[in-house]
């Protein structure tokens, strides 16, 4: 294990930097994922997870469009 | 709540009573008999309602808790059904003594099984001792004029040699039907 | 359970003839019994009461973060107060569309979305359908125009979440009118301004009609009697503040509201945190807290302490602790019960949690005997003769005090008048 940040576990490569924890503030456990280059966090639950392990490999990469959101023209 | 509220809330929360010491082996001294014999005698006066002998039972340390929802949250900020020190049971032991303890006068007639006692473990006590702690099943028996009342739970129960009696540091009941409404519980479960 | 009584038309139109049902069942000085023992009575209360009024559900703080819910009971309607991905509250009925299966069967929980189990519709946490499974069957995705059912109107009140069924009727402030001022004391007490209900609720399941609750709350001829017992073993002054030597009134807070204001003795004393047990040397925190929250008025503020009043139909604030009633048949109710937290008041939270854990819920050294009562009073009032209540108590004291309110002293039966008043006025009401 690499050292401890206060936002989790870090999953980085040289294009994106993130880092995953359980989140116990709510009601059920979350991941809670934050984008270490900006700050923007998101919080999955199991539901959002399942649907994400299941999502089509097709589906998830039309997400990896840098046009599909965040830099939607 | 506020952050600052949590944190200055969460520093004086001692540990919870139940798994809050770390469970130790078995310790040394304890016969199954006579740990089962302690049970029914305590059984039997809660069921008599004999409140100066089941009172007796207790050590200066007691903690006597029956929880909501399962195991219970941390019983110093979550509600539970009873969550009594020495001085409290002491307390209900005395309101009840009145006879006006309209929950419980006329009191509930009453008898309970107790079985499946296993021994658990050991749990260090604020004495520099090691408590010996078991569970059991228990089935209880209640009939008032309200109805009759089937109570079942789980109990661990801690057990202290003092003065070379058996006395009762810690009891937890479980009860099995507490993630539901329950009726009124005026006797000693 | 339901004892056999004679039915009310039989009863009671002998004894007066003309005007409504609910003229006959309830007059000025006394109310029948059937009131509380007939079930055809009951089912017009949940069409004309609980499904209409605005109910007491639940508090924001139990559902903290987005995406958090939390079941509740509004009445016979299974409710999942959730928290959408705005922040926004619903109250959601637990019914699929598909089937009318129940979706959630978590008590609590974070989610975005809710699969129903049985054939997997899934719906957003706003009660949407946002799909299901094997869509052709249906001529494709979003075809549907159905979602989960929904409480029709949702409001709070600092953080008290209410439901009202109806689809129009009174804004929630309307309906709370004079019991808002009582909501705005007890969050007073917090330094932040902010209660939360976040400790727990007890479930306690009680044989009676739950109108015997409603008007027991501020019933203050009974604590000497029901809870003398505990009282007197701990040499508790409360006893005190409901007798014939107390300057605290009971006052009717109209829409069926009512208190009993323990001000004017807590006033007389003068003594800040006396209304808690305690002094300001032992929560100094908390005074200090309450100083820069409230300035020259946090003295008045805790020395007069937190609210003792009942909301129509079912929110109980006594003291410290909130009660959530609600019915489940002509004779039975379950109170749920849980101790305030003041968001800012870590010095007084914990103790509320014991108090609370000592006086209320099934086994409380309180509540128990209150319930033993209601309990009681269920099996008495199925009996034949008398076949009324007597709530005529103070009738003949009753004041008017500055605000227009109808007062009586801390052991007449005006709470309950008041009650009865706003009921008849529901139960006559078309359907
Ligand atoms: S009943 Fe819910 S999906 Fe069929
Ligand atoms: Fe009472």
């Amino acid at each position: 294990m690499t050292a401890i940040h206060p936002a989790g576990e870090i999953i980085e490569s040289e294009f994106a930097s993130v880092a995953v924890k359980l989140d116990h503030d709510g009601n059920a456990v979350r991941l809670r994922v934050e984008d270490l280059r900006t700050g923007r966090v998101r919080f999955l639950d199991a539901l959002e997870l399942e649907s994400l392990v299941w999502l089509a490999d097709g589906h998830l990469t039309q997400l990896l469009d840098p046009s599909h959101e965040r830099w939607r023209g | 709540m506020s952050v600052m509220t949590q944190q200055q809330g969460d520093a004086a929360l001692p540990p919870r009573p139940d798994n809050g010491a770390e469970l130790l082996e078995v310790p040394d001294g304890w016969e199954a008999r006579e740990v089962e014999q302690f049970l029914y005698r305590e059984a039997r006066l809660a069921d008599e309602n004999d409140y100066d002998g089941w009172e007796a039972l207790w050590t200066d340390d007691a903690i006597y808790w029956v929880p909501v929802d399962g195991e219970g949250d941390h019983p110093r900020t979550t509600v539970s059904i009873i969550f009594d020190n020495r001085s409290r049971i002491s307390t209900r032991m005395k309101q009840v003594k009145t006879g006006k303890r309209y929950a419980q006068a006329p009191p509930s007639n009453l008898r309970r099984i107790i079985g499946n006692v296993e021994f658990i473990g050991g749990r260090a006590n604020a004495e520099g001792g090691v408590d010996l702690e078991i569970s059991a099943n228990v089935l209880a028996f209640e009939s008032r004029p309200r109805g009759n009342t089937l109570w079942g739970g789980r109990t661990t129960y801690r057990l202290r040699r003092v003065d070379g009696q058996i006395r009762l540091a810690y009891k937890k009941v479980v009860l099995v039907d507490n993630e539901q409404a329950v009726p009124t519980l005026g006797f000693l479960i | 359970m339901t004892a056999v009584v004679p039915s009310p038309s039989d009863v009671v139109a002998e004894v007066q003839e003309g005007g409504s049902r609910y003229d006959r069942l309830i007059q000025p000085a006394r109310v029948h019994g059937t009131l509380y023992t007939d079930p055809s009575i009951f089912a017009e209360e949940l069409r004309k009461i609980w499904h209409r009024t605005w109910v007491f559900v639940g508090h924001e703080s139990e559902v903290p973060q987005v995406n958090d819910y939390v079941r509740k009971q509004l009445a016979d309607q299974d409710v999942v107060m959730t928290r959408d991905k705005e922040g926004e509250v619903h109250l959601l009925i637990n019914r699929c569309a598909h089937r009318g299966l129940q979706v959630c069967d978590d008590k609590a929980g974070n989610s975005s979305s809710f699969r129903c189990p049985y054939h997997g519709w899934t719906y957003r946490n706003t009660g949407e359908l946002l799909g299901y499974p094997y869509n052709k069957g249906y001529g494709g995705k979003k075809q549907l125009p159905l979602g989960m059912g929904k409480v029709a109107r949702v409001a709070s009140y600092q953080g008290f979440v209410f439901g009202s069924l109806a689809e129009e009727g009174p804004s929630l402030e309307e309906h709370l009118g004079a019991a808002k001022g009582e909501i705005d004391r007890l969050v007073g007490l917090s330094p932040e301004g902010k209660v939360s209900l976040d400790a727990g609720w007890l479930r306690h399941k009680t044989r009676s009609n739950w109108k015997f609750l409603a008007e027991n709350e501020t019933d203050g001829y009974h604590p000497q009697f029901v809870h003398g017992s505990i009282f007197g073993v701990t040499g508790s002054p409360i006893g005190e503040l409901y007798s014939d030597n107390s300057t605290a009134v009971t006052r009717n807070l109209g829409d069926g509201h009512s208190e009993n204001d323990l001000r004017p003795e807590f006033r007389g004393f003068a003594e800040p945190m006396r209304w808690f047990g305690t002094t300001p040397d032992r929560v100094p925190h908390y005074v200090a807290a309450m100083k820069e929250a409230h300035g020259d008025a946090a003295d008045r503020v805790m020395i007069e302490g937190a609210p003792h009043v009942m909301i129509f139909p079912n929110l109980f604030i006594a003291e410290i602790q909130v009660f959530n009633i609600q019915p489940v048949a002509v004779g039975e109710c379950v109170q749920y019960s849980t101790a305030v937290q003041f968001d800012g008041g870590h010095e007084l939270n914990m103790r509320m949690v014991s108090q609370s854990i000592g006086s209320v819920g099934p086994a409380g050294m309180l509540l128990a005997d209150d319930t033993e009562m209601y309990e009681r009073n269920q099996r008495g009032v199925a009996m034949a003769d008398p076949e009324w209540l007597d709530v005529r108590r103070g009738l003949h004291r009753e004041s008017v005090d500055e605000n227009g309110f109808t007062i009586g002293t801390a052991t007449d039966e005006t709470g309950m008048r008041g009650f009865w008043n706003h009921y008849k006025s529901l139960m006559e009401a078309e359907d």
